[in-house]
């Protein structure tokens, strides 16, 4: 039988809106808990404490009630005053770490002259070259040219990426060097990719740039095109110690004594590239205003992001 | 006392929900234009021009002019006055999306989707991948974007680690050193006739 514990109107009226709040903070429980936002933790403790609170205070009970209700309905100052604060504009959302061109380009004359320079023989000869290698050679033959490249030069990057202690990049690397010389017919074909086999190139520039060799001053190389000081000295580690390139080690013996072989193979390399950057130094000459400072800007970001990956 | 506690880490959800609200919707934000960017470009039946108009309309209604054009400018932006810097963001607003704009018409790839998104200085970084029709290496984009009165609006696209907005600051920079404001902004007006009739 039902047995109210309240005898007078006021214990009645007291007893109803006990009730009513046991009953909205059951509610609101539940629909906080089931709503996706709500961190694991605080359901975690939410539903420790609600099912181990007595529910002794009435007074506890009745200003839990108002918060709910003031939360619910988001009319907390914190959260207003955070959606204000992510509409307002703040001095330091336009700073740029690139701004003061003078520490980062104090050679800019020179450079300039030496891009003018390079840009001439690019107009006159190298783009010639590559529109026409783009034009006569066909689109699946370009590709598996970039691809035995690309592979070929696989190893010593993954012998930076171990020299950074990047084990996981290495063993990417190697896995994408193994199986496309093999399931790949030489590097022609790239497999590995297919399968989303993952790796970040690494050179000795990044390596150098890993161990803390400072040299960020821009330089914009006769033939080379831009570099920093600790990329340069990083480019010129790689051509002495690739195999394909000046190869002072002499890896691989007699088999990569051929120059005739090895110039070839190098051009074809260079003009390559240059081919895949048609499209990209087409839309700079077309639409910057100052075609060296937007190469330099792009040069300076991809390096750092480069390094510090 | 643990009961009060338990309520006040209510107040903490209701505040963070509001955070992972605005993420979720920034990242909607980003996958409803790069998928109608997709869409508009594959679709057959549209022309080029209409093609490029579309794509145009939509790039215009995503970015935030006045917000990039006062980042672009940089150091230059207290040497501006009031009138040159309308004439600006007006300017660049038109720059900005008849220069990349038409280039989205060609993104008829197979897929774009948002990997990540973090949260700083009032800014979102949305990174995502853009998978090309013919190739299966993926582009990588990044993309900026804060949430203001309008809504959310684009404020930088970063390929491949470049920011666009970065590297436009450093061109005007130098542009605005050796010309001076006003022949710069001749300049950009020029160019920007020249786009419009291309």
């Amino acid at each position: 039988m039902f047995n109210p514990p309240y005898k007078t109107k006021l214990q009645t009226l007291f007893f109803a809106i006990n009730f009513a709040v046991d009953l909205f903070f059951h509610f609101s429980w539940i629909y906080i808990f089931t709503t996706s936002q709500t961190n694991k933790l605080t359901k975690k403790i939410l539903q420790n404490q609600i099912y181990n609170t007595p529910y002794k205070s009435s007074i506890i009970k009745f200003i839990s009630f108002f918060i709910i209700i003031f939360l619910l309905f988001n009319k907390s100052s914190y959260a207003q005053s955070k959606k204000t604060n992510n509409y307002q504009i703040t001095e330091s959302e336009f700073e740029s770490e690139f701004e003061n061109n003078k520490n980062i380009d104090p050679y800019e004359k020179i450079n300039r002259k030496i891009y003018a320079f390079n840009d001439f023989l690019d107009r006159n000869f190298l783009q010639y070259v590559a529109r026409g290698y783009r034009k006569f050679v066909p689109k699946f033959s370009r590709k598996a040219i970039r691809n035995f490249s690309t592979n070929l030069s696989l190893p010593l990057s993954a012998i930076n990426s171990l020299a950074q202690g990047k084990i996981d990049n290495t063993l990417s690397t190697m896995s994408t060097f193994l199986i496309n010389s093999t399931v790949g017919i030489g590097g022609i074909i790239d497999v590995a990719s297919s399968k989303s086999i993952k790796y970040n190139y690494e050179d000795f520039a990044q390596t150098f740039g890993f161990y803390g060799l400072k040299g960020e001053t821009y330089l914009y190389l006769p033939i080379f095109g831009p570099k920093t000081v600790s990329d340069f000295v990083g480019f010129t580690v790689d051509k002495l110690v690739d195999p394909l390139s000046i190869n002072t080690f002499n890896f691989g013996g007699s088999a990569l004594n051929n120059n005739d072989y090895i110039i070839s193979y190098n051009f074809v390399d260079i003009v390559d590239k240059r081919e895949s950057l048609l499209n990209i130094t087409d839309a700079i000459k077309e639409n910057s205003f100052d075609p060296y400072a937007t190469i330099r800007s792009a040069y300076l970001q991809k390096r750092k992001i480069d390094i510090s990956r | 006392m643990k009961f009060l506690f338990a309520v006040f880490l209510l107040f903490s959800i209701n505040a963070n929900a509001n955070e992972n609200k605005d993420q979720e919707d920034a990242k909607l934000f980003i996958e409803n234009i790069g998928n109608k960017i997709i869409t508009v470009a594959k679709e057959k039946k549209y022309s080029e021009s209409l093609k490029r108009q579309k794509i145009i309309d939509l790039v215009d209604s995503s970015i935030d002019p006045n917000w990039i054009s006062r980042f672009v400018l940089g150091k230059n932006f207290k040497n501006f006055n009031d009138q040159q810097k309308a004439r600006f963001t007006k300017l660049y607003r038109d720059f900005m999306i008849y220069t990349y704009g038409p280039k989205f018409k060609d993104y008829n790839g197979r897929k774009f989707q948002v990997n990540d998104i973090s949260f700083k200085n009032n800014i979102y970084l949305i990174k995502s991948e853009f998978l090309p029709k013919d190739s299966d290496t993926p582009i990588l984009v990044d993309f900026k974007v804060k949430k203001n009165y309008e809504g959310f609006q684009i404020l930088d696209f970063i390929a491949e680690g470049i920011s666009l907005i970065e590297t436009q600051r450093s061109e005007f920079n130098s542009v605005i050193s050796e010309k001076g404001i006003d022949k710069f902004l001749e300049d950009l007006e020029v160019k920007i006739k020249k786009l419009k009739k291309s």
